[in-house]
């Protein structure tokens, strides 16, 4: 008996320990996680990162506050209320959120979805351009509130400390991004992405005439510091294939669902009891109101005791019998983020008629392109059509005003209203220092010095990891190609 | 209760009645002559036992030739055949340094003597002096260089251990986070404190901002017999990687031979808040002297200077304004805890039983707050055959718990941050009278703007709550085939299910349309220790022992969580009454195969070595890299055996040991995979979920993976000495320790521009060297009264060392900058905003506005302590005792979020004083004139801007120094003599009555407004030194019942 116990046990003790070790061990596969997934999986994580960053709280509401076209309502008791970035008081969550979402949750998706799609058999040409493209977008944005940024050696798990490259070289290097995504397009192959394309549900022409129209706003950002670009305008405009319809407006609406709803629209819902934190700016205000804009009530509401629309200086406390605020109408459940707008090609394309960026200088051209810009904001935002051209028609010729670019400019700005960002630049593009349409005064309450300029570099996700990377720059230091 | 109670009063005095006719008297004493009070005396074989009285004299009906057994705490044992004596007097020696048996790692019992490092027993006394529910915490102050953290005021919330500083850096591993490993009766069982973030962040926020307590809290206090702490290396080799953070090894009570009897064991005990924040009382709400409804603070106009005014209030009145000093203080209550327990044990020949239950009812000093833990034990061991052993203990333990307060940010449930912001104008009677309109069921908040949910909403609304299940267990075959061999396998395995629920009711600001989530966390350990264990006397002098084993283990937890958004139907929290719903699913699994071996010589029973070796291989490292060995070596010296003719020293030991320890990686940290995205985030918590516009998502990564790591090495050695001398009067045990842990599997941040945070790689090491003494002391000890002082003192200092290109490290980023970070030779401390300073130290004034000007990015200060003290003081008069616990931390840092809070909404003492007056901050402005710094002359421009600097993005405005001297334990007990016993009540065996006290007194603290103590990231992370919005730690005094049948 005894015997027999101490065998058996002998035997199960060898038993165990050596024949089935390995076998028992190899269970380190994830099951919670896949090594090869669908490129398009990446694609569409990194458009709906890239767009709630666009319109939550760390880039349209700072970018809106500081760039100032809308209003804190300073002590206001239902406002958004002062000190906010309105006053420069810039949360560090704001630089680190947006830094992370350009560089991780949609920079690495894409640039991994790239790697996936280019080394899938067959190889998903589509795929890859489509995500090309949409990474330039996010580099654009990415140096425009940055500065000079890491482009050329960023993304790459072989470099542990990447270079900043100048704001200008990341500027060219997004545009040979962009060509080498116009070349990869193949529009006979079936391989791309479809279902999970936001923006285009995979319709290859349309990616194409945006890739050409995201050149075509580098440049525009570029040509008042380095007016060689100027040739590569014209060219551009020669050759045509851009954005050239509503339809082809890159954007991706939110949905009226729980959970999905547009944070602008979210914000209100749940902290305000549906009204909007945010008051109009008289920047906008007073543009728009002797115009008459049939815009005005879609982009704010008025009190019931307001003879009209009618903002109020940045920092100020906000008046709720008099000044208006951001309208549910505007900041919807479904309000969708945009990209890239005709009315916004149609603007760039008066402003170059204007100015002769590689044309010569054609008012009339100019003219009618940029009523027809106003046209399709009004569209755009929800007047009908017959409204919208007639009122587009009674604007003011360019031809009969003294500084026919501003006009266009101002125009521009006001439209790109639910656009934080695009504002900022386009505000900051619009002019040199002193020189910008609107003109904007020190918000009431922020410290006395410069108007707000960029984002600082983030520090502990960044400046203090990155040997490479330059000292720390201020909120109000213009970049590159700000003059 | 009342029925088992009964039923016990009505079998026992049957037991008494078994004894037979003849009278055996006697007196026990000890070799000195001096009598043992209340030795136990028991006839051996059978169940019968009595107490002698307090001068040792006995009297027992006993059969002719029976064995009696005289025992007593701290004495040997002695047997003794009466024969046909009608008087037998028995003296017992003292149970020393010599016979002390410590159990040590997988359940090796070795004499005290024959140890090379050091190990702190905990014994069962101890632990039920003061009542903690979470045992962890009664082990503070109680062993060198063990250091517990409580990380809350929540019932049943978390507490950590950390033995001998942080060894590791990691703040991701699985079984990690620097907490020991917790072995019962060998079975190694989980203390994890799982983190379900709601809110993508670092940092716990969100739903996971409520404390739902560490596992390791389930354990039932009144079923252990020991604690051992096994701190070092050596001491712990034998578990490997498992343990490189140091063990806690649980003994359970066993029945003991002979002895029936049953205990009870009744506590109740009351709870308030130990420090509540000072508030002023002259300022009401308002902006710069202005009242407004619309502010929670208190920068309003001077009460005593609007006497004549009415303003609107927050239910619409007209009123006066007056202070109301102590609204915060009663909204908190007095919290009750009941703990009752009943134990029956017991044994015959070959058979032991012991069969325990507790149940403790608690709740908590927040309205609502409550918890209730019912815990079953048992234990048995027969033997079945000659030479073969069986045993087994069950443990089953369910936990619920409701009304657990959020803490932390990103959520509109957060408590404190509420209850700090409360105006001093309001009436807490008003706001819990008034939470919900009667008649449009809507809440009533503290403000018309989105900063207002009313506290009582919330605690009356939005409840979170977790349901535990446990059950773990093991058993034990023993075969000793012959003499010289034993054979035994323990298998085990410790299983919960936890259920998590919180909701959000519709009506909450910042989610006006509710919410609720509810989450599964499944955990399984599955261990098998084979073990085979050969004792031989190689000579008359050397006696060899030879362990060999095996050991399996498996950890597998899983979780489901769904979150709910946007409920229509109020009050319903049903999936399907949600307009959203998400779900996650998550599963990981572990394995680890070992063999090892430990060979133990002994030389005259004075000179001991031991060597060790285990051999691990993990499923979480790369295939070919799986495997590694490591060995130890501790060796101790009884040096007083040799000199025996010294008469002071009454026992001295030298030791050392050496050991070099393994450790493995996360599961499915490898691979570069992809995983499934939830939601996308937007700030202000309203991003998108996914299926979004019908599509879902996965992402990269975002700490590159490696798929080359090798394990994580640590190498440590310590050297001690324990001594005795005036016939043990006065011991001292000190110990100097070094260890050195290599290759840290860390991820390490990286720029991300790279596209990841991090990157996971074998770099740096940490090291930690420190003493630890312990000094125990009688300076009085008569008859019948005895004084005892043991004082423990443990230093530790820590120093990380990073590979030249890693500029820092960062252990956990926290909110608005801060961090806790190291850099190369240095240990982790606190970074963020720093005030500027000039070359001498001086805070630097903007002239502009006469605040202080900030630098990103500073060191601020360390966040472990130098040194901590436990000053145990023992008092026994007769049958009377005292005892209370000093408990010391010296150095160190900790960032106040309460004081930020209190200070930039002018709701601090502090912030009364200077308004209306010019004040100008000390300090120093830059003189552009002559280029140096001059003193400041600028006047703030009020002292809302002055105390505005005092925000979260400005770290040091609330860095204190983390030092404290704290009264931790009170306990006065008086024991019936058992001479009273014996002749009034002779069913009861034993009777004690105590007054208990625990965190009773903050006798010294730096830090304003909160307790020092508490720490939001909470037990499953390495980072400390951080409270944010924390509920308030609770101070706790009661009295205990103890009867023995």
């Amino acid at each position: 008996m005894k015997k027999y116990i101490l065998y058996f046990t002998g035997i199960a003790l060898l038993g165990i320990s050596v024949s089935s070790c390995k076998k028992y061990l190899d269970i380190n596969q994830s099951p919670n996680s896949a090594e090869n997934p669908d490129p398009k999986l990446l694609f569409s994580n990194a458009s709906t990162q890239y767009i709630n960053l666009r319109s939550g709280g760390d880039m349209y509401i700072p970018m809106g506050l500081a760039g100032q076209f809308m209003a804190d309502g300073g002590n206001n008791p239902n406002a958004w209320g002062a000190p906010s970035a309105q006053e420069y008081t810039f949360s560090v969550f704001n630089y680190n959120n947006s830094w992370n979402t350009y560089y991780l949750s949609a920079g690495t998706n894409l640039k991994q979805a790239i790697k996936l799609s280019e080394d899938a058999t067959p190889k998903n040409n589509n795929a890859a351009a489509q995500c090309k493209v949409l990474l330039a977008q996010v580099a654009y944005e990415l140096t425009t509130v940055f500065g000079d940024v890491p482009f050329s050696e960023a993304w790459r798990a072989d470099i542990s400390y990447p270079k900043f490259d100048a704001q200008k070289d990341v500027f060219l290097g997004i545009n040979a991004l962009l060509d080498e995504a116009l070349a990869q397009f193949d529009e006979a192959s079936p391989l791309k992405i479809t279902d999970y394309d936001l923006f285009y549900k995979g319709d290859i022409p349309k990616w194409k005439r945006l890739a050409r129209s995201l050149k075509l706003r580098v440049l525009m950002t570029m040509v008042d510091k380095d007016p060689t670009q100027a040739a590569a305008i014209g060219q551009l405009i020669t050759a045509g294939g851009l954005v050239n319809s509503s339809a082809d407006n890159c954007k991706i609406a939110y949905q009226n669902v729980a959970g999905r709803k547009n944070p602008k629209f979210s914000l209100s819902e749940q902290y305000n009891g549906g009204q909007s934190f945010f008051f109009a700016s008289k920047y906008v205000t007073d543009f728009m109101r002797p115009l008459n804009d049939p815009r005005l009530p879609v982009f704010f509401t008025k009190p019931v005791l307001a003879d009209n629309y009618y903002g109020i200086q940045p920092g100020e406390d906000g008046d709720d019998d008099h000044d208006a605020r951001f309208s549910s109408t505007l900041h919807s459940a479904t309000d969708p983020e945009v990209i890239y707008s005709y009315q916004e090609q149609l603007f760039f394309e008066a402003e170059i008629q204007a100015r002769g960026l590689g044309v010569p200088v054609n008012l009339v051209a100019a003219n009618t392109l940029y009523k027809k810009a106003v046209e399709e904001s009004c569209k755009f935002y929800g007047i009908s059509s017959g409204n919208a051209t007639t009122f587009a028609a009674g604007l003011p010729d360019l031809t009969a005003v003294i500084d026919p670019v501003k006009l266009i400019h101002y125009h521009h700005w006001v439209d790109l209203i639910d656009r934080g960002v695009d504002a900022f630049t386009q505000w900051r593009r619009s002019g040199p220092d002193g020189g910008e349409v609107p003109l904007l005064a020190l918000p009431v309450g922020a410290p006395a010095g410069p108007l707000f300029r960029r984002y600082e570099y983030p520090s502990t996700n960044e400046l203090s990891v990155n040997p490479n990377a330059p000292a720390k720059v201020l909120f109000n230091v213009k970049m590159w190609f700000d003059l | 209760m009342k029925k088992i109670l009964l039923l016990v009063l009505l079998f026992l005095p049957a037991v008494a009645i078994l004894a037979q006719s003849r009278t055996i008297t006697g007196k026990v004493t000890g070799p000195d002559g001096k009598p043992i009070s209340f030795a136990t005396i028991t006839i051996k074989g059978t169940s019968t036992a009595i107490s002698a009285d307090v001068n040792g004299d006995f009297s027992i009906q006993a059969p002719p030739r029976s064995v009696l057994v005289f025992s007593a705490t701290s004495f040997q044992p002695v047997e003794i055949n009466i024969g046909n004596q009608a008087t037998v007097n028995a003296v017992l020696n003292a149970r020393d340094a010599l016979t002390e048996v410590v159990v040590t790692a997988l359940g090796i019992s070795r004499t005290q003597k024959s140890l090379g490092y050091s190990a702190s027993t905990i014994k069962s006394e101890e632990l039920l002096k003061a009542r903690e529910t979470n045992v962890i915490n009664s082990l503070a102050g109680k062993a060198a260089g063990v250091r517990i953290t409580s990380q809350s005021g929540t019932v049943g919330g978390s507490s950590k251990i950390i033995i001998r500083g942080v060894n590791s850096v990691n703040n991701t591993t699985v079984n990690g986070n620097g907490q020991p490993i917790f072995v019962i009766d060998g079975l190694p069982i989980d203390n994890s404190a799982q983190q379900i973030n709601t809110v993508n962040s670092a940092v716990n926020q969100g739903t996971s901002g409520a404390d739902f307590g560490n596992r390791a809290g389930d354990i039932n206090p009144d079923d252990i017999e020991t604690i051992t702490v096994l701190k070092g290396a050596s001491a712990t080799a034998l578990y490997g990687a498992r343990a490189k953070d140091g063990a806690i090894i649980i003994t359970t009570k066993k029945g003991k031979k002979g002895q029936t009897s049953v205990t009870f064991n009744l506590s109740t005990r009351f709870d308030n808040a130990l420090k509540l924040p000072s508030f002023q009382n002259e300022y009401a709400q308002g902006n710069q002297g202005t009242y407004n409804i619309a502010s929670t603070n208190g920068w309003g106009p001077k009460i005593s200077d609007v006497k004549d005014k009415t303003f609107t209030d927050f239910l619409g009145r007209q009123v006066t304004l007056q202070a109301f000093p102590d609204n915060v203080k009663d909204f908190y209550r007095t919290g009750k805890t009941n703990i009752y327990s009943v134990s029956f044990e017991g044994g015959g020949e070959g058979t032991d039983y012991r069969f325990g239950y507790t149940n403790t009812t608690q709740s908590g000093i927040i309205p609502g707050e409550k918890l209730n833990k019912s815990a079953v034990n048992f234990n048995a061991g027969r033997n079945i055959l000659k030479g073969l052993d069986i045993r087994t203990n069950i443990s089953y333990t369910r936990v619920f718990a409701d009304g657990r307060p959020v803490e932390s940010s990103n959520n509109p449930n957060v408590l404190q941050s509420i209850m700090l912001t409360i105006p001093r104008t309001v009436n807490i009677q008003d706001v819990k009278d008034n939470y919900v309109d009667p008649i449009t069921k809507q809440q009533i908040t503290l403000t018309p703007g989105r900063t207002g949910n009313n506290p009582y909403w919330i605690i009356n609304n939005n409840k979170f709550s977790n349901t535990v299940d446990r059950i773990y267990g093991n058993a034990v075959i023993t075969y000793n085939p012959v003499k010289w061999l034993t054979i035994s396998d323990n298998i085990g395995t410790d299983f919960y299910n936890e259920f998590r629920k919180g909701v959000t009711r519709p009506g909450t600001i910042g989610a006006l349309t509710g919410n609720f989530f509810t989450a599964n966390l499944y955990n399984r350990i599955i261990n098998n220790d084979l073990i085979v264990t050969a004792n031989t006397k190689l000579t008359k002098d050397i006696e060899l022992k030879v362990i060999a084993g095996h050991n399996i283990f498996e950890a597998q937890y899983r979780r489901e969580q769904s979150d709910a958004q946007s409920l229509t139907v109020d009050g319903l929290y049903s999936f399907s009454n949600a307009g959203t719903v998400s779900t996650t699913n998550l599963f990981n699994k572990r394995r680890l195969v070992g063999v090892f071996g430990d060979m133990g010589l002994s030389y005259k029973d004075f000179l001991f070595l031991n060597i060790t070796g285990r051999n691990d291989w993990s499923s979480t490292l790369p295939k070919g890299n799986n495997s590694y060995f490591y060995p130890s070596v501790s060796s101790s010296f009884v040096f007083s055996e040799l000199v025996r003719n010294i008469k002071w020293l009454s026992y001295g030991k030298l030791r050392a040991s050496w050991a070099n320890v393994g450790s493995d990686a996360a599961p499915y940290a490898l691979s570069f995979a992809y995983l499934p995205v939830a939601t996308s985030f937007a700030q202000y918590g309203f991003g998108s979920q996914f299926p979004f516009n019908g599509v879902i998502a996965f992402t990269a990564p975002g700490i590159l993976p490696n798929a080359n790591l090798k394990p994580q090495n640590q190498t440590s050695y310590e050297i001690g000495t324990e001594m005795k001398f005036l016939k043990n009067r006065i011991s001292l045990d000190v110990t100097y320790y070094n260890s050195e842990t290599k290759d840290q599997i860390i991820n390490l941040l990286v720029p991300q521009s790279t596209g990841f945070t991090s990157q996971t790689v074998n770099a740096g090491s940490v090291i930690n060297k420190g003493i630890e003494v312990t000094l125990g002391v009688t300076p009085v000890k008569t008859k019948d009264f005895a004084w005892g002082v043991d004082v423990n003192f443990s230093k530790n200092k820590q120093t990380v060392r990073l590979p030249g290109a890693v500029k820092s490290y960062v252990l956990q980023s926290g909110w608005s900058g801060l961090q806790i970070k190291t850099r190369d030779g240095e240990p982790f401390a606190i970074w963020g905003t720093a005030w500027m300073r000039d070359p001498d130290g001086n805070i630097v004034i903007d002239p502009n506005t006469g605040l202080r000007r900030t630098v990103n990015d500073q060191k601020i200060g360390d966040i472990f302590p130098d040194w901590m003290m436990g000053i145990n003081n023992t008092l026994n008069y007769k049958n009377l005792s005292l005892s209370f616990l000093v408990d010391i931390r010296q150095g160190g840092y900790m960032f106040s979020n309460t004081s930020s809070t209190l200070r930039t909404q002018g709701l601090g003492k502090e912030t009364a004083e200077n308004r209306g007056n010019i004040f100008i901050d000390k300090g120093v402005i830059f003189d552009q004139a002559t280029n140096k710094y001059i003193t400041n002359t600028v006047p703030v421009q009020s002292m809302q801007d002055f105390w505005g600097q005092f925000i979260t993005t400005n770290t040091e405005g609330s860095i204190y120094n983390a030092s404290y001297a704290k009264l931790r334990e009170v306990r006065i007990a008086y024991r019936l003599p058992s001479s009273f016993l014996s002749n009034k009540l002779k069913f009861i065996k034993g009777l004690e009555v105590g007054l208990e006290g625990r965190n009773l007194w903050i006798i010294k603290s730096h830090v304003p407004h909160v307790d020092p103590e508490v720490n939001f990231f909470g037990s499953a992370s390495l980072g400390e030194g951080v409270e944010f919005n924390s509920v308030p730690s609770t101070r706790s005094y009661g009295v205990n019942l103890r009867i023995k049948l």
